[in-house]
């Protein structure tokens, strides 16, 4: 199969109960939904093919996602209506797809690209916004803000962009820039940890991939 | 009703391992609305998800209760230690993965139970839905136990927990059953007067309708139903043809331990090989056609979008039918990227022809023999007889068609057993290894896999006593020793869970508080590890005042009443008996499509044998 394959950019919503499925899950549920189209999906080349599929980042378990990324391949063209009818019937019901296009194969790859996301937190109810908004105040006011990940630190600090406590919402909500790049990552329940709120009495959702421009 | 308080379950799940186990939400999955539905039945794999949900069981049952569009049925499994913490400290009940209702607000509670090492498992899922875990203390306003599955045959370990056990095959009872509920429930009947109406239906067993008496011995002298209506025995339920295959399959979102398209081509074994429970209670032999596998094949990936599929039988290599069928699934799936495979062969050469039909859609890996015996006598003692040339042969052929990889196995602490029989697995061993390494050279890999005999139910190998932990370990310890530098690879069961299993597979219905003690100790998840819980195990031995050797090292009398007697599978015990005699004398049986044996299958199913001859059964 020497021929050019298309690339399909999907987005798409992770919800529901599929926010307690990880990234590998992800990517396999991910594959048996391509596989239930039908479509003429591209697979690698070689001794044990494997379907071409490409997740822009990995969403962390019990995260919302929004407008979440991921790109397949196909082997010849097909109209965007019919495959995102194919995918609506074959994604399981709280994976929901969101918009479809193609995209040219020399762009870069979706996690090259990425930059920053954007989190929405919702908080607790009870939580006071002026108290939140000193200590969020004090912390990025320190040099640095030292979490451990596994065996080595990560200077959190570096990897919060920017955020604000939106007056306008009935609900608390905390939103967050965070870095989103593979090396650099930013986790708004690290943040959290940090201001003593439990990630577990929060709901967070990213709501935004954002990416370098062309 | 009341669903579960989602928004703490939300909360505790941040906080276990593989959260995706608890949530549905799979692909397939069916969630009902529940008030419009008039029964409400919740199907419980007493072990993780992880293992219960590819159970092919489940799937049927699941399939065949949705498809009325007045029952729902739901789903649930045993949490994982960190899971069932969390509950119990928030005092969160149980709850389906559907809708997350408590189990105790469903109808009916189906457990599965094919293995016995899962009994704790059932009282503690009982106990974490908030369920009496006695029969006896439960009434009308609880849900109704039922429970099925291969270690129901001997239904009585668990009878002091279980309303009724569905004995047999679950397709056709399973919706007369809860039909018979219905109306017994419309009618106003309370618990009592609705078993005993239940226990009239064909297979449906009520342990509390029964009296067992015991000897000064602890030998039981008789099982009598407590009133007329009630059977004296009960005989198993078969379909005389395999029905309708389902094929939308959940497609689990996490990994579980086969991950595939599982279909059962064939049910039932023709070989009568005398230790295996599976082999005499699921007789007689049923073949599904190949078209009809082509077509499940073909619905099943479009439904799940698997790449790989299990084409599952206890016998492969004896579907009449099956190279045409590996011919036939090679030519339509072969450039669908997928894998295919194919379990259970016998030993010979045809056997590695059939995996060369499957040539570039068989899964990476090995192949695997069961010989289960090495030396000729042994052979002949379980009714497996293979001829040296044939292993051979077949060896050769596996190595010559480009595999690396062998797996085989073995059996110890077999009837009559002696070292020199341990001795001859050995020397199979390395006479493989042998062969290998003359045809594919030092890159062969042999594995020998050596399982312990453990004495089941309606075998003809019931009544012999398992092997003490000092013998099965100085056969280990022979192996073990053979083996050592010789690079092939040896893994095999420690004798102490061999011993649970025992004790549970033969046991009478007094081990019900051995299990309920053992479970309060904090016996669970009994086939896990290196059976850390066998203390409990011996401590609720003590505490009830029962001797464990009772069950497991006794070599039961001919004319005892066994606990299981007044359970029929269609075999009579007559034969049972009769092969045991065989087996003493060494005397082999041929394949049973070749020559009646008068097993009593027949007999015993005469109305179930369908009249077309093109519906094969097994039997001449």
């Amino acid at each position: 199969m020497s021929n050019e394959s298309i690339r399909i950019r999907m987005t798409y919503a992770k919800l529901g109960n599929l926010r307690f499925i990880g990234h590998l899950d992800l990517q396999r549920l991910f594959e048996r939904a391509l596989r239930r189209t039908n479509l003429p999906l591209r697979y690698t080349q070689g001794f044990s093919p494997h379907m071409r599929i490409n997740l822009a980042s990995a969403l962390p378990l019990g995260f919302i996602g929004q407008a979440e990324q991921m790109d397949f391949w196909l082997d010849q063209e097909i109209p965007l209506n019919e495959i995102s009818s194919r995918l609506r019937t074959s994604l399981p019901s709280e994976l929901i797809l969101k918009d479809l296009q193609v995209i040219d194969n020399k762009q870069p790859s979706l996690q090259a690209s990425l930059l920053s996301s954007e989190y929405e937190i919702l908080l607790p109810a009870d939580i006071d916004l002026q108290i939140l908004k000193d200590q969020i105040g004090t912390l990025l006011a320190q040099d640095t803000l030292p979490v451990q990940r596994r065996k080595k630190t990560v200077d959190l600090k570096t990897l919060i962009l920017d955020w604000s406590l939106p007056s306008d919402s009935p609900v608390t909500i905390l939103k967050m820039y965070m870095m989103s790049s593979p090396l650099e990552n930013g986790r708004p329940d690290e943040f959290l940890e940090l201001l003593g709120i439990d990630p577990a009495d929060c709901l967070v959702t990213r709501t935004k991939l954002i990416f370098e421009e062309e | 009703m009341q669903t579960i308080n989602l928004h703490q379950l939300e909360k505790i799940l941040y906080h276990v391992e593989k959260p995706g186990r608890y949530v549905g939400g799979e692909h397939n999955q069916i969630l009902k609305e529940w008030d419009l539905v008039r029964t409400h039945v919740c199907l419980v794999f007493p072990d993780i998800y992880d293992i219960g949900q590819p159970n092919l069981g489940l799937a049927i049952l699941y399939d065949i209760l949705n498809q009325p569009p007045d029952i729902l049925a739901e789903r649930a499994f045993a949490p994982w230690h960190d899971l069932e913490a969390q509950l119990r400290e928030n005092n969160i009940p149980l709850f389906s993965l559907e809708s997350k209702h408590p189990l105790a607000q469903f109808d009916i509670i189906g457990l599965s139970l094919p293995y016995e090492s899962l009994y704790t498992n059932a009282l503690n899922v009982l106990d974490l839905a908030g369920i009496p875990l006695l029969a006896s203390e439960r009434s009308s306003e609880h849900p109704l136990i039922i429970a099925g599955g291969q270690a129901c045959y001997n239904p009585e370990p668990m009878a002091d927990f279980i309303d009724a056990f569905v004995i047999g095959e679950g397709e056709e009872v399973t919706l007369e059953f809860i039909r018979a509920f219905e109306a017994l429930k419309q009618a106003g009947a309370d618990r009592k007067a609705l078993l005993q109406s239940l226990s009239t239906i064909p297979g449906v067993y009520v342990p509390s309708l029964y009296n067992v008496s015991y000897a000064q011995d602890d030998t039981i002298t008789g099982v009598t139903p407590s009133n007329a209506s009630v059977p004296a025995f009960v005989t198993k339920r078969i379909v005389s043809e395999l029905p309708a295959h389902p094929t939308r399959l959940i497609v689990p979102n996490i990994e579980t331990v086969h991950d595939r398209l599982s279909i059962e081509i064939m049910r039932g074994c023709t070989r009568g090989c005398r230790f295996c429970h599976a082999g005499i209670v699921s007789r007689p032999v049923r073949e599904r056609p190949v078209s009809e596998i082509l077509q499940i094949i073909e619905d099943g990936l479009a439904a799940t979008g698997y790449e790989e599929i299990g084409l599952l039988s206890l016998s492969s290599s004896d579907h009449t039918q099956i190279l045409e069928l590996t011919k036939s699934v090679y030519e339509k799936f072969h450039d669908r990227k997928i894998s295919v495979s194919l379990p259970s062969l016998r030993i010979a050469s045809f056997s590695v022809a059939l995996m060369d039909e499957l040539r570039d859609i068989r899964p990476g890996g090995g192949f695997t023999l069961a010989p289960e015996a090495a030396s000729p006598r042994m052979q002949a003692i379980i009714n497996k007889p293979l001829d040296d040339a044939v292993f051979e042969e077949t060896v050769r052929t596996v190595f010559e068609h480009g595999w690396l990889s062998l797996k085989l196995y073995y059996m110890i602490g077999l009837p009559g057993e002696t070292m020199e029989d341990v001795q001859a697995i050995l020397d199979a061993g390395k006479r493989v290894q042998a062969i290998g390494r003359q045809i594919r050279g030092n890159r062969v890999r042999v594995h020998l896999s050596v399982g312990n005999f453990i004495p089941k139910p309606h075998t003809p190998f019931q009544w012999y006593p398992l092997n003490s932990n000092d013998e099965l370990q100085a056969k280990l310890d022979l192996l073990k020793t053979g083996l050592h530098h010789t690079g092939i690879k040896l893994s095999y069961n420690i004798p102490d869970n061999t011993l649970l299993e025992a004790w549970l597979s033969r046991g009478d219905r007094r081990l019900g508080q051995v299990i309920q003690r053992a479970w309060q100790l904090g016996a669970k998840f009994d086939a896990w590890g290196e059976n850390e819980n066998m203390p409990f195990w011996r401590q609720a031995f003590t505490d009830i005042g029962m001797d464990p050797d009772f069950y497991a090292y006794r070599e039961r009398g001919l004319d005892e009443i066994l606990p299981w007697d007044h359970i029929h599978t269609g075999v009579t015990k007559a034969f049972l008996h009769r092969d045991l005699e065989w087996s003493k004398l060494g005397k082999t049986r041929k394949d049973c499509r070749e020559q009646c044996y008068s097993c009593g299958i027949l007999d015993a199913f005469a109305d179930k044998r369908p009249v077309s001859p093109l519906i094969y059964w097994g039997c001449p």
